[in-house]
């Protein structure tokens, strides 16, 4: 009996440790995973108030190139895959402006430029999106940018004032961007 | 080839983390002479034993409370981004943990002491590996689907990280003393030879993306982060050095730091078997209460502070003056500033993972003579069939403190002695990884062989690649009783 007994346990432990199944298993399917990200990031803030604009007689008011690497990192120019880039405009002061950004390159060659003709007294803020990727612009002109130059023109006189409490002209930007991190 | 695949990846899986150390089959089955490893207060019956060295103790565990092996890798035609969303990210927490626990024994010699018969020593040494990775699940959100979207004004918890794991050799000795024909105790000194540990616990701080005050957008990360490893940082070095051999210098390393070359600690367990009657036995046991001074080779990572960004930004007139070309650096560098990673070198402290079990045992039915021939009398009850009922059955719980708290196994169990010759246990174990664990345990006594089998999660064998939860003990040992 005991010895019986002893050939089942000895089977069954077999047949459990050396003939355990398996469902099939297809470790190649890591290869298929796809991780696409949607990053999100403020880009640049300008605001003005109406007596700065009005103490430039003539010329930009406002006028910086800055370095922008953030999109010409290895890391991050390999992996765009197409975003946008939301622009966000308030002007309550008196003055008819224009405003624009360029894309540069490393020698200084421009990419591209966005330029934003503003009314005085905007009644709402005034939201342009800028696509990048398949159905927009050319990623290449974030991949390659390496500065942004910004400007801020008056197109108006130097001299009227806004009845706003505070008038100001006030420059928002973010992107959106997804990435293929594999 | 596809089994072996198969269990390279649970191996793999469980170098990524690890599972419990419950050896619920182990305790208390005092004809195996390493359940005295389990509980220093266990029941001896033997005059003396020793394990075949490097053969008399293996245990392997591995664990996963949250996605398994099949969940992912069946070859079931869905997609697998698909099965990755659903079954991870949408259905893992930060409580889940994956985990690993294996342990060797160099060697384990017991003898009962000719001055007092009731004192049973033993010693030796082991060595074990024992990782837990709790599941990242906001970082790995995050990195799957970003800030932006739909998880904008979303807080990501850092302190979701969190994880520790140890190599290390312990020297042991213990005494088992029978106070008296109810009462056995027992207690064993540990010197512990670290070879390697890393702890990333008690993370706090978070990263969120919301609307802005002045910019679209503002995303602000708070951290009060730490990784801590000791042994570490040698041995990637090796492993990362085209120049250097790691097959001709690992192993020195290793050897050296396994016999007292590594960082070293000190810790105890303690244990009691009580019997309320002749047939009721309560136990109880406590194991790894120590620690580890971590001061050679010791890295530590830390990301402490906290800083907010809406980009680049210039008010008019206070910035009329700053024509400086690099705002974009010196945001990148005020946040850095603000949230500094810094590496030192500073010792610490490691706890070794406290285990505590408890359990109940009630014998009964008709005893055979048993261990009546081996004449080891001194921890049996003379004149009664007390240590020798053919059956037993109880329960038993266990506990681990983790980094994320206690957690908890309850077991029942049946035992059937057939003779002196075979023993069987069988057990139910309710845990966080499993309901369904079902395990057998055998031990043969072959003349002087002893050799034990202990199997966890017997239903999981059906589908290895499905289960949650695997673990295997065996031995082999040579045990003497008097006049043996």
């Amino acid at each position: 009996m005991k010895r019986l007994f002893l050939r089942l346990l000895t089977g069954s432990i077999l047949f459990c440790m050396l003939l355990s199944c398996s469902e099939e298993q297809n470790f190649d399917q890591f290869e298929d995973l796809s991780i696409t990200p949607t990053v999100a990031s403020s880009i640049f803030y300008l605001e003005s108030d109406e007596e700065t604009i009005n103490d430039v007689p003539a010329g930009p008011f406002y006028y910086q190139t800055v370095n922008f690497d953030a999109f010409n990192e290895e890391f991050v120019a390999e992996r765009l895959l197409e975003g946008t880039i939301t622009y966000e405009i308030e002007n309550t002061t008196s003055k008819t402006l224009q405003v624009a950004i360029e894309f540069l390159d490393e020698g200084g060659n421009v990419l591209d430029v966005e330029l934003f003709d503003i009314e005085p007294n905007l009644p709402e803020t005034y939201t342009r999106e800028v696509t990048y990727g398949p159905t927009g612009k050319s990623l290449n002109i974030l991949t390659v940018t390496d500065e942004l130059r910004i400007s801020g023109n008056n197109q108006s006189n130097t001299t009227s004032v806004s009845n706003a409490s505070e008038p100001k002209v006030i420059l928002r930007s973010a992107a959106e961007f997804l990435f293929r991190l594999k | 080839m596809r089994r072996i695949r198969l269990f390279f990846y649970i191996m793999l899986l469980g170098g990524a983390s690890i599972c419990a150390q419950n050896k619920q089959l182990l305790y208390d089955f005092y004809e195996i002479p390493q359940s005295l490893m389990v509980n220093p207060g266990v029941k001896t019956s033997e005059k003396w034993h020793t394990g075949i060295p490097f053969i008399s103790g293996l245990a392997f565990q591995a664990g996963t409370s949250g996605v398994t092996v099949n969940d992912l890798f069946a070859n079931d035609g869905i997609d697998f981004t698909t099965k990755l969303q659903e079954r991870v990210l949408d259905a893992m927490t930060h409580r889940d943990d994956f985990s690993t626990t294996s342990q060797i024994e160099g060697f384990n010699v017991g003898f009962r002491s000719r001055n007092r018969p009731d004192d049973y020593y033993s010693f030796g040494v082991y060595g074990e590996t024992d990782i837990i990775v709790y599941w990242p699940r906001d970082l790995a959100i995050l990195g799957f689907e970003g800030n932006g979207g739909a998880n904008i004004g979303r807080s990501f918890d850092l302190g979701d990280v969190s994880l520790r794991g140890e190599m290390v050799n312990v020297f042991h000795f213990g005494i088992n003393r029978k106070i008296s024909n109810t009462l056995t105790v027992g207690a064993r000194a540990k010197l512990y030879s670290s070879v390697f540990q890393f702890q990333s616990t008690g993370n706090f701080g978070s990263f969120r993306t919301t609307q802005g005050q002045n910019n679209i957008y503002v995303s602000t990360l708070t951290a009060d982060m730490q990784l801590r490893t000791a042994g570490a940082k040698e041995i990637f070095d090796i492993l990362d050095d085209d120049t250097r051999s790691a097959r001709e210098e690992l192993p020195p390393l290793f050897a050296k730091r396994v016999l007292f070359g590594g960082n070293l600690g000190l810790g105890f367990d303690a244990g009691f078997s009580y019997h309320l009657n002749p047939q009721t036995t309560i136990t109880a046991s406590i194991l790894d209460v120590g620690f580890i001074h971590q001061s050679k080779d010791v890295q530590n990572y830390t990301l402490r502070g906290s800083a907010s960004t809406e980009g680049i930004t210039v008010f008019l007139p206070e910035d009329i003056d700053n024509v400086n070309n690099d705002v974009w650096q010196e945001l990148v560098d005020d946040i850095e500033e603000s949230l500094p990673y810094e590496e030192n070198n500073e010792s610490y402290i490691s706890l070794r993972p406290v285990k505590a079990y408890g359990s109940i045992r009630y014998d009964f039915g008709e005893g055979g003579l048993g261990f009546a021939d081996c004449g080891c009398g001194v921890n049996m009850g003379r004149g009664s069939n007390q240590d020798f009922y053919p059956n037993s059955v109880g329960g038993q719980l266990y506990m681990i403190k983790r980094p994320r708290g206690v957690q908890a196994a309850l077991t029942g169990f049946y035992q059937k002695r057939f003779g002196k010759v075979l023993s069987l246990k069988t057990t139910y174990t309710v845990d966080k990884y499993s309901f369904t664990n079902i395990g057998l345990g055998f031990n043969l006594q072959a003349g002087p062989i002893n050799f034990y089998v202990l199997a966890d999660n017997l239903l999981s064998y059906r589908n290895i690649a499905d289960s949650h939860y695997a673990s295997l003990q065996f031995g082999f040992n040579i045990i003497s009783w008097n006049g043996n």
